[in-house]
């Protein structure tokens, strides 16, 4: 990365990584309760260095700790996650209207979990159940849209049929579970981080950064992946094993965010294409700034969500609304690709 | 470095290929012809190793390429394949980068040897103009070049090209046939390519290895295979080969 217009690119990065950190620290005030800023930071401050001061009973403590705090990570952890994997998917398939909604990962993950809250009552980590059925998901997916001469229209349809399997599995699943059960299955089904705990935080945080942080060092890598499979084997380079690899770690973050905030599909598609459109299209960019930029922007959602709507309005339908109308508007424009 | 074919066998669908005995020297170019579907660029993908071959097939500087992996294959062997599409638009600089993908490992990025040595493949291929271009403005042999900077990145000892000039002006075209040459006598490379425009082979060709239908028709020193009766026997069709202006040219 030498020559003119680096440094500007180097800047778009800095800013997307110092925007979703400045935001974190507005959206603390945002609410019906009122806690002004200085307050709410006294109260982290508090809560890290002296656990047990009697501060931390007070209601703003617990609703700055407990009600806004995690809900403010979920949703900058699920837009790191969401649009970081698009981008890598996007790269190793070669195709830049991929993402973990059309591979089916979201309904794979959507239905693991909720099996195994309705149907396995928690004996079975929901986490671990919501990544092993997106990794089945995608699997499948890729299994038999594989060899076809149209691969795009292949892996386009094959995640269609196969999302349309996962949900009606999860039909299954919430004709099963009772009313209680149901309820609060609808809700999280539609995307949304409100209902976030601590405790959901605790395997959805470290995997998320442990798989940015890997998808991250991987991004130089990834430019090659996007090269035709002939041409990356004829470097010497094990093409499937590393691409394997890719899958399994977009599959892992956001089966992880899926299983605590429900199905939040299209970010991963909308926030690296505009990413692209701001640095170009070297991953070693593409893939950092797509995180930043796409926790900026989903914490911006959620914001707006809590500022504006009276009964807190799901953001897997916010973003549903913004995303599909997108994602036709590409299909249209890439129409060439389609082998017509 | 020297690349052997022992015996090659590689079948699909109906068609086979089988090829045995052909060796490719250092310092020199070899080019392959043949008409559509004799198994050109199968036999090039088995020797790049993109096609899975077995043990004992094939030997690069006396290894057997089925069990050469990672750094040590991309320092033996490259190939250009023909024109790709590219779906992320990278620059030329960053595209011809890529060529040193083999020697790092996943999770690391170039170093500034790496880029040192894309520098320097640039500034041979006289791209200096073009680095920070986007690889879809060039025109289509411009591309060819890029292509062929990225196996000189990779910087093997042998370089294998798939019809590295079909649909080139007449200008690109012999721009790519004479750099290929120069690969070979300057540089020291095993240059291995199939050729679509037979009239070049006698600027380009030090050996000569006709192929059709899957089997080798005949192979040996150009000039002694580059013969009227072998190449109407090859194409089925009347070409004849002459001398004019102290040359060897094709007549259609």
């Amino acid at each position: 990365m030498t020559g003119s217009g680096q440094t500007e690119k180097k800047i778009i990065l800095y800013i997307s990584v110092l925007l979703p950190l400045l935001l974190l620290l507005v959206s603390l005030l945002v609410g019906a309760y009122r806690i002004n800023l200085l307050e709410s930071l006294r109260i982290i401050w508090t809560r890290v260095f002296q656990p047990s001061a009697e501060v931390l009973q007070s209601p703003s403590a617990n609703i700055i700790l407990n009600i806004r705090l995690p809900r403010i990570i979920l949703a900058l952890l699920a837009g790191a996650a969401f649009s970081i994997s698009g981008a890598a998917l996007q790269s190793l398939f070669r195709n830049p209207l991929v993402n973990e909604y059309i591979l089916g990962v979201s309904f794979g993950a959507g239905f693991g979990a909720a099996f195994s809250l309705v149907v396995l009552s928690h004996r079975f980590p929901p986490q671990l159940m919501a990544f092993g059925f997106a990794l089945l998901a995608v699997v499948l997916v890729l299994a038999i849209a594989e060899g076809a001469r149209n691969s795009l229209i292949a892996v386009l349809l094959t995640g269609i049929i196969v999302s349309a399997l996962f949900q009606a599995l999860l039909s299954a699943v919430e004709f099963i579970a009772s009313p209680y059960a149901l309820q609060a299955l609808f809700f999280w089904l539609l995307g949304s981080f409100s209902q976030v705990t601590w405790p959901d935080l605790y395997w959805t945080g470290p995997t998320v950064l442990v798989g940015l942080i890997f998808l991250i060092k991987m991004s130089w890598r990834l430019n090659v992946l996007s090269l035709s499979e002939e041409e990356v084997s004829s470097m010497g380079i094990a093409v499937k094993r590393e691409r394997i690899l890719v899958i399994i770690l977009t599959t892992l973050i956001t089966s992880a965010v899926v299983s605590v905030a429900g199905i939040i599909g299209w970010v991963g598609l909308i926030v690296p294409h505009a990413v692209r459109g701001l640095v170009g299209f070297d991953n070693r960019l593409v893939l950092p700034v797509s995180a930043g930029l796409g926790a900026f922007l989903m914490l911006v959602a959620d914001n707006l969500i809590r500022m504006f709507s009276p009964y807190e309005f799901p953001v897997g339908i916010l973003t549903n609304l913004v995303g599909i109308p997108f994602f036709l508007y590409l299909i249209k424009k890439s129409k060439s690709s389609w082998g017509y | 470095m020297q690349a052997r074919i022992r015996e090659l066998q590689v079948n699909y669908d109906d068609f086979e290929l089988k090829v045995s005995g052909l060796v490719f020297e250092a310092e020199k170019v070899s080019v392959l012809v043949g008409p559509n579907g004799a198994g050109k660029s199968t036999l090039l993908k088995a020797l790049t190793g993109v096609l899975p071959v077995k043990p004992g097939s094939i030997f690069i500087g006396g290894r057997d390429l089925a069990f050469l992996r990672g750094a040590e294959k991309a320092s033996l062997i490259s190939y250009v394949p023909q024109e790709q599409a590219l779906v992320f638009n990278h620059s030329v600089f960053d595209f011809i980068l890529m060529g040193r993908s083999g020697f790092l490992s996943l999770f690391s990025r170039p170093s500034p040897e790496d880029y040192h040595k894309t520098e320097e493949v640039i500034s041979y291929l006289g791209l200096e103009a073009f680095s920070r271009r986007k690889y879809t403005e060039l025109s289509s042999g411009e591309r060819r070049i890029v292509l062929i900077g990225r196996a000189l990145a990779q910087d093997s000892r042998i370089i294998v090209l798939d019809e590295p000039t079909t649909f080139l002006d007449p200008k690109h075209e012999i721009q790519i046939i004479d750099l290929m040459k120069k690969l070979a006598t300057e540089r020291g490379k095993t240059i291995i390519t199939s050729l679509h425009s037979l009239e070049l082979i006698p600027r380009l060709a030090d050996f000569l290895i006709l192929l059709k239908e899957g089997r080798i028709l005949a192979s040996g020193p150009a000039r002694e295979v580059f013969k009227t009766e072998l190449l109407v026997e090859l194409f089925e069709y009347p070409l004849k080969v002459a001398e004019a202006e102290g040359q060897t040219v094709l007549l259609r």
